[in-house]
């Protein structure tokens, strides 16, 4: 499916590049003038971007057509927006410093009242895909949107040159910004005739997210000559492939700021600690395993922390190491099982490694939670 | 010998700790020997047992856990598995199955579970086993109830 899009959308992009740059032009004049005045802008733009808003609504409908798809980008909005608002506070105030700041301030803050259950249902439902997916589906498509933003610097600077020649830094900021509020204004229609309040919420994240990530772009070091020129493409492409990746940044995106916290690690650390602690160490190779008994149910004495992680035989039997060499010397039946231990040598031996990992995997465990 | 009576204690304090929860059984330990253990079963309902409190003898030996304890009957019991004279029972775990992960709770529950599923492929108690193998269940039941109560009921008046 995304292999599918990744063309098209760039055809789309290509034919609509013209447009975007007079409308682009525009922005900037009116941004300079009045924030009034670009608000009014953007109700023409809503009137204009509203065709276009087509082709990205098939996007849209391709994408939802496949199972898990949407969901998976609706849990990781969801489960962004803390992210979002650990940095978005501290760029805005840098860049706008006036009015708009508040407003996005307040955005930033409902969605903070609106976070505490998401985020939570976000860890538990979605913290197993978030871990799970962050290899299969969320690379792809970050690779998908770095390759594109790429894509068009290269093939758009000349263009690029001829026009924005007299631009300087400030203004390439305001363009940012109007890119960001036109691909937001192109989403919420996007979303509005499915349910209009849900998405203007997730809506208001995407805006801040967007806007962080392109403003963050334009801080990038490197930025001044190559995503300087790419930045107009980039924000066409979040018009056009708006639907296709909403998040700001994946786990593994280039242009992902560093101080941002690895959201995809804090979800899934709680969730896998707790399968950790709630078994005391994974043991690998065994079919079922249950909660781990504190006490050893031949002798009924505690089991110590060798014991806890010795496991005998692979039907996940649990006992202590007394026992264990007591009944080797008897009949060396698993008393879970009553199959024969493996004498074998080398399965001893494998089973003693497997040990070993799961005192190492244990020991790491507990150093991450205390620091 | 050291480890099997720490066992049974341990079990001993583990009866004590669930006496409620199993209503059905009654595990008591003699005395002065914590290897000598009597249960008292109730007969499972819808069965010819129901109604009846059947008496066990437990005798644990030195190994136990590694070696299952000896049980019999001490309550006359109609049963294809237990003998009619001695009360010893034909019980897999309590043979060649027995594992030391098993307690002397849940032989009882094991027991109890036999009494409402006869084996009368493997019987102690030819007569009972005959009458199953027959397809004489009503003979069977009849037998059984009657035996139950005589021996494991109350005398009435």
């Amino acid at each position: 499916m995304i292999s599918d899009s990744i063309p098209s959308a760039s055809v789309a992009m290509a034919a609509s590049n013209p447009k975007d740059f007079a409308k682009k032009k525009r922005a900037n004049r009116s941004a300079k003038l009045k924030q009034c005045k670009l608000d009014a802008r953007r109700e023409q733009w809503l009137s204009q971007v509203k065709n276009k808003g087509v082709c990205s609504k098939e996007e849209v409908n391709r994408e939802g057509s496949t199972p898990g798809g949407p969901m998976l980008h609706l849990k990781n909005e969801r489960g962004r927006p803390i992210e979002k608002l650990e940095i978005q506070p501290r760029s805005e105030e840098e860049i706008y410093g006036d009015g708009s700041s508040t407003h996005h301030y307040s955005d930033s803050e409902s969605s903070l009242s609106n976070s505490p259950t998401s985020s939570v249902l976000g860890s538990n439902d979605s913290g197993l895909n978030f871990t799970g997916s962050s290899s299969s589906s969320s690379s792809g498509q970050s690779s998908i949107s770095s390759s594109s933003i790429n894509g068009c610097c290269s093939g758009n600077t000349s263009e690029e040159d001829e026009g924005d020649a007299g631009d300087d830094g400030c203004l390439d900021d305001w363009e940012v910004m109007a890119d960001a509020l036109a691909a937001t204004d192109n989403k919420q229609k996007q979303h509005s005739p499915n349910s209009e309040f849900c998405s203007s919420l997730s809506e208001k994240h995407e805006n801040a997210a967007e806007l962080g990530s392109q403003l963050d772009a334009t801080n990038q070091p490197f930025s001044g000559i190559g995503l300087l020129n790419a930045n107009p493409e980039s924000g066409g492409m979040t018009k056009q492939g708006g639907a296709l990746n909403r998040c700001a940044w994946r786990p593994d995106d280039a242009y992902r700021p560093q101080s941002l916290p690895n959201l995809s690690k804090q979800y899934s650390f709680p969730l896998s600690s707790e399968k950790h602690f709630g078994q005391r160490g994974p043991v690998w190779g065994s079919k079922n395993l249950g909660p781990i008994p504190t006490t050893c149910p031949i002798c009924f004495e505690d089991l110590d922390d060798t014991d806890s992680v010795f496991l005998p035989c692979l039907c996940g039997f649990r006992l202590c190491l007394f026992c264990h060499k007591r009944i080797l010397e008897e009949d060396g039946r698993c008393p879970g099982c009553r199959k024969p231990y493996e004498f074998d040598p080398v399965e001893r031996e494998a089973t003693l490694d497997g040990g070993s990992l799961t005192i190492k995997l244990a020991r790491s465990c507990s150093m991450m939670e205390r620091s | 010998m050291q480890a099997s009576r720490a066992r049974l204690f341990k079990e001993y304090k583990e009866v004590q700790r669930e006496k409620v929860a199993d209503p059905d059984i009654q595990l008591v330990c003699d005395d002065s020997n914590i290897f000598k253990w009597t249960a008292l079963i109730k007969g499972p309902s819808e069965t010819p047992f129901e109604g009846g409190v059947f008496q066990l003898a437990f005798s644990v030996p030195e190994q136990y856990p590694l070696q299952p304890p000896q049980v019999r009957f001490l309550t006359k019991i109609f049963h294809p598995n237990v003998h009619f004279k001695t009360g010893e029972i034909c019980l897999d775990i309590l043979k060649n199955a027995w594992s030391p992960a098993w307690t002397l709770q849940s032989v009882c529950r094991a027991i109890i579970a036999l009494m409402a599923h006869p084996e009368p492929d493997s019987p102690l108690n030819c007569d009972s086993g005959n009458l199953l193998r027959a397809g004489d269940v009503r003979g069977y039941q009849s037998m059984a109830r009657m035996y139950t109560r005589l021996a494991a009921m109350p005398k009435k008046g």
